[in-house]
């Protein structure tokens, strides 16, 4: 009887730990199992052009169309369909780099709920007769209206438009620097200066989100990143409730709404009694000065006095400094006056320049515009509109009466690539192409080498066959209404090869591919012309009003709306809050404990405008005297992805504004808030604010970080 | 048979000799990262940039509140700043007086990961350029490795979100270099390895060595600061070893030995000693 | 009733454990032995050495027959006019994928040459009508696994000294097995991740897993 008598017991044992054996030979599954074999089909192409090879990408020059700056980018094709966007390294706008709305400009593309025919009184159509029609309709009186714009696509505009009766272009942008501009014109020549952040060693901002919304996002943070290389720059930001670039600074200050102006106007009264620093081209500005006390600044504004002289210290010992501002008018005036007064400009703030091909130079648009569509259609001026890249529908406040307004105008046309509150009111709806299946020149408004002209060509083969080109549809509508010279040319790629070959003095071939290569070419540029300190008044006015009011902000990410149906874009948490999905409202823990109320609380917000209800968000970046709900939800029919949120847009009060423009979004609407007995939740990327005591994000003092140079 | 046998000996001399001071030593590239915190704005571009390079899903509202979605590289915000000494009094105490701190935070590819060791398949390993690999289809959804990540930067897909994701005609716009992720598989940021694969193919072939600046992973790519630098640490010429250097941080270490410990370069839960590569570079506040 | 009776026997370990092993050498030799049963071309007699430098891979697979739009016949193209694998299937040596040609590339012929053939009317029409041929993918692998033809090209074609371009079919027989054999395109080797481990191991090929799945 052997001692290792193999019995049942050890058997199984046995049996299991040598079965491991087995599993060496899974590698090889038996023969008998196929693998897929005549289960894909594979689509042989008929003849490529030969630098195209399967399985490798081809990059093409384009420009992004996602927001006004118009970034060059790189667009990566392969096997003729796009699949990447990366900034082009040969802008000077963007230098390679490229903000999420840009990544995300391939969901505009490939977004599922895209217009793919024509519609004639929301029923599908042919092209030949969405075309009789509009021939027919809209002969005189007719007006555009489109968001920012610029190129040849504004030329071709213009064109149709002198040829229909001279009837008005509408640019509306929701979000602008309209109050930078025009203070820039009023005080300094020059609406458009440009702007050296990379060189100042300090910057104030009240209101302008230059890390962003404001102007060309994408440049400012490319020299942010310089900014705060040794020596670092100092980062200051006023503003009723946080933005991006308050988010990143190093002294954040909350003023009540409306009230940045006077908080300017403190800080320069501190340089001048504090820091003797003086003001005489502009008698007005100083004396504006001298009577805005720090102790007026805390009345008005609920700055306190140790934060205001923070901002004049600070500005008063680094230079050069920069002030920029787009808070209101008055603000952007202040701002102008105080670089004038620090020495700023022609070291951080220099002349701009513009291309000297006025006709294809860019509007940058606003909500005056907007204010005045309504009027004029109101009034009965607007027989026939065209829309495009704009959704006034969406954006106006209840108080313009923008749904009578277009109710007033007879025809309406909507070129758009997705269904939106306002095709929903056209009487024609036209399928536009998206802006990476077509042709453009664009003519950035800031950043770019002076005079340059960005290109767009399209990245791929229209998804939907009946979708046509902006410029197509434009050439073919100032066909009809007699534009002289534009017969000879089939389409807009002939119309456009053509003016572009005129512009670079060539019609080679290889001067062309060189264009499209490097995605721009530069035309002729002039320096604006530059006086520092016209003596403007500066439009300052209190805001009497004590109570609560309503701001409504930008983030970049769903920008005014326009992207809301992203599903990137949606599910990409807020910058601030951290929020996805849904809207909120922003509120100081303080007045929602006035209130009563606590974090996830439904409340309703009603303005004279109107009356939305949303969450509440607490935090302390917001004023005590503000409720901020970003824009950017509450469409109604904009996709499977757009429903969700409320939009502050429609209960701003229209009737509100700066004095000197009328801008429609005023930066404090006055609101009532109570609660509707309603809580959920906030679906965030993270619930909490803190580190609870782990080294996640270690912050070090300027100091060492001077010590150090940074590590550099 | 004998090459099977001699596998086994060459993987385990590796492993041996990994646990030595410094870790591996057969490794050809050593991929790392340098993120400046007070260069980050915190804008987001990066995480969009990688859900279209990588095939992301998004998941939707509900989904995301269970903590299910997959954003491979988050940006979290943070409102407090423990390190730093607050001189004086804070005089508006009831606002925000200062702007927040931003962490762009994915996998951290350590070098001694949780994660590699507790799969029950090896699905997740380390490979020979000193990336942290997952291998989709090795996966069988233990989520063991998640379990174990400290940074939680690993994403299971509980679901398939390709018919919500993706209608027609998005799915074109998926990247066909990087798999498609189906329910039951773990996924997590990968340095964009399609990308670094694309380059040693270039480089392979014109027969030279990988330059610095030649990979670029799609979050850095886009960054508008250019807070993010990837690179090769065994290059001692890349902007990656630089960086290191000068801040005097190295790998193998679970406490460093700075000669100036005010150089701002830091890992995060290095006291951990799962020796991550991505160096992050302390957020600078004027006081 | 000594106490010897009750003291309990060790557990013999050490003679499980062998036995063991033997049981799992045995299960694992046992399947290679089933696996070349099926396969009697493929009981390791190595052809001679087709490609010089490296170790020919070879397990046979028998295909299954795949209809595809158009009846091309590699057997006279590739085998009885000697058509390099490389002159249609170009982007093998640039790409992932070394692709179906373009219909261009079949038209350079075949707008004079065999015109009035049924095949040929055919591809005609398609050329002429702008349609691209639904071809049914014969040698396929899972969508989790990338395979890099460029790469396998390199190594053994064109960065192999003893090798020149005008044997690239044997390069390609490796993992195609003879085309020129055949007259639709039909699977014959196994293309499982065993056959392509082993010829990497065999080869000094990559083993890291990434190289594949990513």
């Amino acid at each position: 009887m052997s001692k290792t008598k193999i019995n049942r017991r050890n058997f199984l044992k046995v049996l299991g730990l040598g079965g491991a054996g087995a599993a060496l030979a899974g590698c090889d599954m038996p023969s008998y199992v196929t693998l897929e074999e005549g289960e894909e089909k594979i689509y042989s192409y008929l003849a490529p052009e030969e630098y195209v090879i399967p399985g490798v990408g081809v990059w093409y020059a384009s420009t992004c169309l996602q927001c006004p700056a118009a970034c060059g980018t790189h667009g990566r094709v392969r096997e003729g369909r796009v699949l990447k966007l990366e900034g082009n390294p040969n802008t000077a706008v963007n230098a390679g780099k490229l903000c999420q709305m840009g990544q995300a400009a391939l969901q505009a593309h490939f977004n599922p709920d895209r217009i793919t025919e024509p519609l004639i009184n929301g029923q599908p159509a042919s092209w030949d007769d969405a075309l009789a029609l509009i021939n027919e309709k809209a002969t005189k009186n007719v007006a555009w209206m489109t968001g920012a714009i610029s190129g040849h696509q504004r030329v071709l505009l213009d064109a149709h438009l002198a040829a229909t009766g001279k009837g008005r272009h509408y640019a509306v942008e929701t979000i602008n620097a309209r109050a930078w501009t025009d203070a820039g014109k009023a005080v300094l020549s020059d609406a458009m200066p440009t702007l050296h952040l990379d060189k100042a060693e300090a910057v104030l901002s009240l209101g302008a989100d230059m890390l962003g919304t404001w102007i060309s996002p994408v440049t400012f943070m490319g020299q942010y990143g310089q900014f705060r290389a040794a020596p670092r720059g100092v980062l200051m930001a006023v503003e009723p409730a946080m933005s991006l670039t308050g988010a990143n600074a190093d002294q954040w200050v909350a003023a009540k709404p409306g009230t940045e102006a006077a908080v300017a106007l403190g800080v320069g009264h501190l340089l001048m009694t504090k820091h003797g620093l003086s003001l005489n081209s502009m008698p007005n500005a100083t004396s504006a000065f001298q009577s805005m006390t720090p102790a007026r600044v805390q009345d008005i504004a609920g700055v306190s006095e140790a934060a205001l002289n923070k901002i004049a210290d600070t500005l008063a010992s680094r230079k050069p400094s920069l002030v920029v501002a787009n808070a209101s008018h008055a603000a952007a005036r202040v701002a102008m006056a105080l670089n004038i007064m620090l020495g700023n400009v022609g070291k951080t703030l220099t002349p701009g320049a513009s291309i000297v091909a006025d006709p294809l130079a860019p509007i940058m648009g606003s909500t005056k515009d907007l204010a005045e569509f309504a009027q004029n259609a109101d009034a009965g001026k607007i027989d026939a509109v065209f829309i495009t890249g704009a959704n006034p529908a969406f954006i106006a406040p209840q108080g313009l009466n923008m749904a009578a307004a277009l109710k007033a105008v007879g025809f309406k046309v909507a070129l758009a690539t997705c269904h939106d509150e306002t095709t929903k009111v056209c009487d024609v709806v036209l399928p536009l192409s998206s802006a990476l299946e077509d042709w453009g020149t664009h003519v950035p408004a800031y950043g770019g080498k002076p005079g340059v002209v960005h290109l767009q060509q399209p990245l791929m083969e229209p998804l939907h066959a009946e979708t046509r080109g902006l410029g197509d549809i434009l050439l073919t509508l100032g066909k009809s209404a007699g534009v002289d010279g534009l017969e000879a040319f089939e389409d807009y790629y002939g119309y456009l090869r053509t003016a572009v070959s005129a512009m670079i003095g060539s019609e080679q071939e290889g001067d062309w591919q060189r264009v499209l290569q490097a995605g721009q070419f530069e035309a002729p540029a002039q320096d604006h012309a530059f006086s520092t300190g016209s003596d403007v008044a500066l439009g300052f006015s209190e805001n009497a009003d004590a109570g609560l009011h309503l701001v409504t902000v930008a983030r970049q990410g769903l920008y005014d709306g326009r992207h809301a149906n992203s599903s990137w874009l949606q599910e990409a948490p807020d910058q601030i809050t951290k929020a996805v999905w849904d809207s909120w409202a922003e509120m100081h823990p303080k007045t929602a404990a006035d209130f009563g109320l606590k974090d996830g609380d439904y409340v309703s917000l009603t303005t004279q405008g109107g009356a939305i209800t949303t969450r509440i968000f607490t935090y302390k970046g917001v004023h005590p005297k503000a409720v901020c709900v970003p824009m950017g939800r509450g469409h109604t029919d904009y996709g499977r992805w757009a429903s969700n949120g409320v939009n502050p847009l429609t209960i701003v009060d229209a009737h509100l504004g700066d004095w000197q423009s009328s801008e429609v979004l005023a930066t404090a609407t006055p609101v009532k808030i109570s609660a509707v007995g309603e809580n959920r939740h906030l679906v965030r990327l993270m619930d909490t604010d803190q580190q609870h005591g782990r080294k996640l994000v270690a912050t070090i003092s300027a100091q060492q970080f001077g010590r150090t140079q940074g590590g550099a | 048979m004998s090459s099977l046998l001699g596998n086994i000996f060459k993987g385990w001399s590796d492993y041996s000799k990994g646990n030595e001071e410094g870790g591996h030593h057969n490794y050809e590239h050593m991929y790392a990262m340098v993120i400046d915190l007070d260069k980050c704005t915190g804008c987001n571009a990066c995480s969009t940039a990688c859900y279209a390079e990588n095939n992301l899903a998004t998941v939707g509202e509900e989904y995301f509140g269970a903590r299910q979605a997959m954003h491979w590289m988050r940006i979290e915000r943070y409102f407090d700043e423990p390190n730093l000494e607050k001189a004086g009094s804070e005089a508006d105490a009831d606002t925000q007086s200062h702007g927040a701190s931003f962490l762009p935070m994915m996998c951290q590819h350590c070098n001694a990961a949780p994660c590699e060791p507790v799969c029950p398949v090896a699905a997740t390993y380390h490979t020979p350029d000193g990336l942290n690999a997952q291998i989709y289809n090795r996966c069988i959804g233990s989520r063991y490795c998640a379990n174990n990540c400290p940074f939680r930067v690993r994403y299971f897909n509980f679901y398939d979100h390709q018919e919500t994701a993706w209608p027609a005609p998005m799915e074109q716009q998926l990247n066909p270099d990087i798999s498609v992720r189906s329910k039951g598989v773990m996924e997590k940021c990968t340095f964009c390895i399609q990308r670094t694969r694309a380059a040693s193919n270039t480089a392979k072939n014109e027969g030279r060595a990988i330059r610095d600046g030649e990979i670029q992973t799609a979050c850095q790519q886009t960054c508008p600061t250019s807070a993010i630098l990837f690179g090769d640490l065994l290059d001692e010429t890349s902007a990656v070893h630089q960086a290191w250097k000068r801040h005097q941080v190295q790998l193998g270490r679970y406490t460093q030995n700075k000669e100036n410990p005010e150089l701002r370069g830091y890992r995060i839960f290095e006291e951990l000693n799962v020796d991550t590569k991505v160096l992050y570079l302390e957020r600078v506040r004027e006081v | 009733m000594s106490i010897e009776r009750n003291k309990r026997k060790p557990f013999p370990w050490v003679k499980t454990a062998v036995a063991a092993v033997v049981v799992g050498a045995l299960i694992v030799l046992g399947a290679q032995v089933f696996e070349r049963q099926l396969h009697p071309e493929s009981a390791g007699i190595a052809p001679a050495a087709r490609v010089p430098g490296a170790e020919f891979p070879t397990d046979t697979f028998k295909g299954k027959d795949v209809p595809q739009p158009i009846n091309y016949s590699h057997k006279l193209h590739a085998g009885d006019l000697g058509i390099n694998c490389l002159y249609c299937h170009t982007y093998a040596r640039r790409s992932k994928v070394a692709g179906i040609p373009p219909t261009a590339k079949c038209m350079g012929c075949h707008t004079v040459v065999g015109t009035d053939k049924p095949e040929i009317e055919k591809l005609t029409q398609m050329w002429q009508s702008n349609q691209s041929p639904a071809w049914n993918k014969v040698n396929d692998v899972p969508d989790f696994v990338h395979f890099s033809h460029e790469r396998h090209l390199q190594k053994f074609l064109f960065d192999n000294p003893e090798m020149d371009i005008k044997n690239a079919p044997d390069v390609c027989a490796m993992c195609h097995g003879d085309m020129n054999q055949v007259g639709v395109a039909k699977k014959m080797k196994p293309l499982t991740m065993g056959f392509c481990i082993r010829c990497h191991e065999n080869n000094q090929g990559p083993s890291d897993c990434t190289r594949c799945h990513k």
